[in-house]
């Protein structure tokens, strides 16, 4: 379709406008945590590595950021499990309407609003002690990644081809060599995909956190959180770097990983 | 297999970091602080060795003086790890207690706060008396289960630039014409003696006459105020909120003024008929290692601490024979000093303990707008 | 016995092998996703005292209904502004050449792998009263604005978080538009802007729908962005149900707020299905005649 020009220039200005206005807030905090003052003053006047510095001596920060990647994976692992295990079963089930209730139900933690889960996670966690806890952590998370996982290797099964099994199964291999030589393959891409979704939502919480955080376990973006309001000094714009590198890393690594997968089970 | 060379190496780190990170829940040895009366600002060494304790204050200068003052030379010498958390919420000092997961060791609070806590119904433990040594501080802002804290004042503090010719008192507070410009007060789930009493003095109430507070009268005055405040929500942000210049006139506590001033705000402080104030130390029931806490709190309480923690956050100290070597600008801000003692006023903690949950309520309801 | 119980038998196994794998994921839901929110729900007529106290309080003072109806107004402003910036954005994406589409894209994405928390940290940076606006504003001879602390920083941060969920649905329903359509309404004579109106526009209000739903729905229930852009007094719904549970343990009261939050959102999401729904209905009672 032809765009007549002086619409096809406003168009191109606003996008450059609303380009700027999304990308420019995720990336500012990379220029200021190499500023050398202790200000967050943009554009810095000169560089230092020395918020970094700041960052790893500071035995709050790099246990917060222990945590925050001990349980990001630990909510990976789980939740792909769990997820994995619900998508096959959404699968085999036979009543359709009753598999999309089902996947409906898997899927609400998306649409609740955050805050009404932490209220009622709050009352649970310190009704069974489990305020400030490693897997009180673990557990929260999962539930809100869940429905992540679920829906990536849901998709992922749905394009894999299910006579592949067939055809297996009466070639002779049993059900379950059928399972880990044939289905498994086809769909870790999928699975791949859904464990760093996992892990990127545990990485990423605060509100929940906020709830069930304790001065024995905190994750850095509640770190972050509460820091924000007491010194915005440029700690915050490391710590922040660092989170972004993670993430960023990650998710190239799982969209490579995954990529590669598929280009190999089409061979 | 690119998969695994990712994975395990940050799998190896996290679960260092976890295992790390766990060592502080493990549960406290029996511990043994020496015989004899208690001595203040005294600890047996090396006696807490394995003791995990947390201390909760508000954040910022206060807290970072508390740590510098008392935690680091107590962890030092007792052995003891001292963490902190903060800023102090009664709520979850209440969530704690009540779902015995106490992870708060020692508390700060406001007096007021503090004193409805001693006994079967508060939240506070009873001092234990033959570990807490309370001989040297002020007799009035010592209960049954806390400490005082340190001793403060709260007051309205304004930018020097933005007002050439300086506000005196509480009416120039609340005279946006004569004055105009944003004030900064707090605004959180707390409430306590500040902008209601300069309310009502600003509205020609006498000192003396004060309380009981008429709390409909000082709305009357705030409401018409409402579209110059803004709130902070701890004492560091009104800290930054003064530094910025973001505030031409703020309702702080003292040493948030003081470090303000220190860090180069250009601000001066209006003590006629500033609140005296005080906040105190206390240990949640259901701690899980008390003696080690109340040893914390007899430490805290020592001339050296108290002198310590006056210097950085010019507070005033609890200890009667501490000798603070206080910079310039901290004795402005030093609320023990005669001359400025002489112009503040008294805050009546027996009306808020009375009233805190009332007010605190109605107080919430008309943040919201 | 017979060999149709048996076959009856294994029927019903293979109904409930499946439900078996569905196990360990719902026992989690449950315990940890269901369990604690019916509970608040069940807190809110409970305590302090049984009956409907608390949603007389929530919907009876004036300062709740100013939250509500604070709440309501950003969430619509917000996804306004989504929609204005939002529809040329996707527009703009599906008329380009692949390679422009991929950076768009690409930009649109940038915002969803950042976290939240350095988003807002980064507008707290940006929009401080010496803050990067305001420099650039006292660089022009203007200003300083008041943006932190203030409802306009609440609104700018709340529709920078959420635009990403205008442009994504907004761009694939675009993208599935046949563009011959619209060279045929200009070849029967119609002008550029009226095909673009009448027969562009509407075909795209799917993706309007979702997207806007997606917007204010999220904004309805967002409590980081407003607790750290905004000031006490401009708080949102979340922000009170947090000050109720985490700053007064007054469990009764958050409840009833959460709840009425929750029905709002529930509401809306209904009544969007439904037109989704009926809207379906239409086309294909439409599309039938043509075929």
């Amino acid at each position: 379709m032809r765009t007549s020009l002086p619409t096809k220039i406003a168009l191109w200005a606003l996008a450059v406008v609303v380009s700027a206005w999304l990308v420019f807030p995720s990336i500012i905090v990379i220029p200021l945590s190499f500023t050398d003052k202790a200000s967050l003053v943009f554009p810095p006047s000169g560089w230092s590595p020395r918020w970094y510095e700041r960052f790893f001596s500071n035995p709050a920060w790099t246990m917060a950021l222990g945590n925050s990647l001990l349980i990001g994976l630990l909510v990976a692992v789980l939740a792909t499990i769990l997820g994995t295990l619900a998508a096959f079963s959404l699968r085999a089930l036979r009543n359709r309407s009753l598999a999309n209730a089902l996947k409906l139900g898997l899927l609400a933690p998306m649409i609740m609003p955050g805050i009404i889960i932490a209220i009622g996670l709050y009352a649970l966690f310190l009704k069974l002690g489990w305020v400030g806890t490693l897997h009180g952590f673990v557990f929260a998370h999962t539930v809100l990644a869940l429905p992540f996982t679920v829906i990536a290797i849901t998709v992922g099964l749905a394009g894999f081809d299910a006579q592949l099994e067939q055809a297996a199964l009466s070639l002779g291999a049993n059900p379950l060599s059928t399972f880990f030589w044939v289905t498994l393959p086809n769909v870790l891409p999928s699975m791949i995909s859904g464990a760093l979704f996992a892990f990127v939502t545990s990485f990423d919480e605060v509100l929940l956190s906020l709830f069930i955080k304790s001065p024995y376990l905190n994750t850095l973006p509640v770190l972050m959180y509460s820091s924000v309001t007491r010194n915005t000094d440029p700690t915050l714009a490391a710590a922040a770097t660092l989170i972004m590198v993670i993430t960023t890393v990650l998710v190239i690594t799982g969209l490579i990983l995954s990529g590669r997968k598929k280009h190999a089970s089409v061979l | 297999m690119a998969k695994n060379l990712v994975k395990w190496p940050v799998l190896g780190v996290a679960l260092a970091w976890g295992l790390t990170s766990c060592q502080a829940s493990a549960s406290a040895p029996e511990i043994d602080l020496g015989s004899g009366p208690a001595k203040v600002g005294t600890i047996k060494a090396n006696s807490l060795k394995g003791v995990t304790l947390t201390l909760t204050s508000w954040g910022g200068v206060f807290q970072d003086g508390q740590v510098k003052a008392a935690s680091d030379p107590f962890a030092a010498e007792s052995g003891a790890t001292m963490l902190q958390d903060g800023p102090t919420e009664y709520s979850k000092v209440k969530a704690q207690v009540e779902g015995k997961n106490v992870t708060w060791d020692i508390v700060d609070t406001d007096v007021i706060w503090a004193s409805k806590q001693c006994g079967p119904d508060g939240l506070f433990m009873d001092l234990d008396m033959t570990i807490v040594d309370t001989s040297h501080a002020p007799a009035n802002l010592v209960g049954k289960c806390y400490i005082p804290a340190m001793q403060y004042g709260y007051v309205v503090v304004y930018n020097t630039t933005k007002y050439p010719t300086p506000p005196t008192g509480w009416v120039d507070f609340f005279d946006t014409t004569k004055f105009p410009g944003k004030r900064a007060i707090a605004g959180f789930e707390d409430i306590a003696p500040g902008v209601f009493e300069g309310a009502l003095l600003a509205d020609g109430v006498s000192p003396d006459k004060l309380y009981p507070l008429d709390v409909d009268r000082a709305y009357k005055k705030i409401n018409p105020l409402r579209s110059s405040l803004i709130y902070w929500k701890t004492g560091a942000e009104s800290e930054q909120m003064l530094e910025s210049g973001e505030a031409d006139m703020a309702l702080v506590w003292s040493g948030r003024a003081y470090a303000a001033a220190k860090n180069g705000a250009k601000i001066k402080p209006v003590w006629n008929q500033a609140l005296i104030i005080a906040d105190a130390l206390g240990v949640p029931k259901n701690a899980k290692n008390p003696k080690a806490a109340f040893a914390y709190l007899n430490y805290y309480l020592g001339a050296t601490q108290q002198a310590k923690l006056s210097e950085l956050t010019s507070y005033s100290p609890v200890h009667d024979e501490a000798k603070p070597q206080l910079d310039a600008v901290a004795k402005q801000y030093l609320t023990t000093d005669p001359q400025i003692r002489k112009q503040m006023i008294p805050s009546n903690s027996e009306w808020w303990s009375k009233n805190y949950d009332t007010e605190l309520v109605r107080w919430l309801d008309w943040l919201k707008g | 016995m017979s060999l149709a119980s048996e076959g009856a038998r294994r029927r019903t196994w293979s109904t409930v092998r499946p439900l078996l794998l569905l196990l360990p994921a719902y026992a989690l839901l449950i315990g940890v996703f269901a369990y604690p929110v019916l509970d608040s729900m069940w807190r809110s007529v409970t305590e302090p005292t049984a009956g409907w106290g608390n949603y007389a309080w929530a919907l009876g003072s004036s300062g709740n209904l100013a939250v509500i109806g604070r709440t309501f107004g950003n969430a619509l402003f917000a996804t306004m502004v989504c929609v204005v910036l939002g529809f040329p954005f996707a527009y703009l994406m599906v008329i380009s050449a692949p390679r422009t589409r991929a950076i768009l894209i690409a930009i649109t994405l940038v915002p969803f792998w950042t976290s939240l928390m350095i988003r807002t940290f980064a507008w707290i940076v940006i929009l401080q009263d010496r803050g990067i606006v305001n420099s650039l504003l006292a660089g022009i001879g203007l200003g300083p604005l008041e943006l932190l602390r203030t409802n306009t920083g609440v609104l700018i941060g709340l529709a920078h978080v959420l635009m990403p969920f205008m442009i994504l649905p907004l761009y694939a329903t675009m993208n599935s538009i046949d563009l011959r359509l619209i060279m045929a309404a200009r070849s029967l004579g119609a002008s550029p802007f009226s095909a673009f109106w009448r027969i562009f526009v509407p075909l795209s209000v799917p993706g309007l729908a979702a997207g806007s739903l997606l917007v204010f729905i999220q904004a309805l229930g967002f409590y980081i962005t407003p607790a750290l852009l905004g000031s006490p007094a401009d708080s949102m719904l979340a922000q009170s149900i947090y000050s109720q549970v985490n700053g007064l343990l007054a469990w009764g009261r958050g409840g009833a707020l959460g709840v009425i939050l929750l029905t709002v959102t529930l509401v809306l999401l209904g009544a969007v299905a439904l037109l989704i729904r009926i809207g379906h209905r239409r086309d294909v009672s439409v599309g039938i005649p043509g075929q």
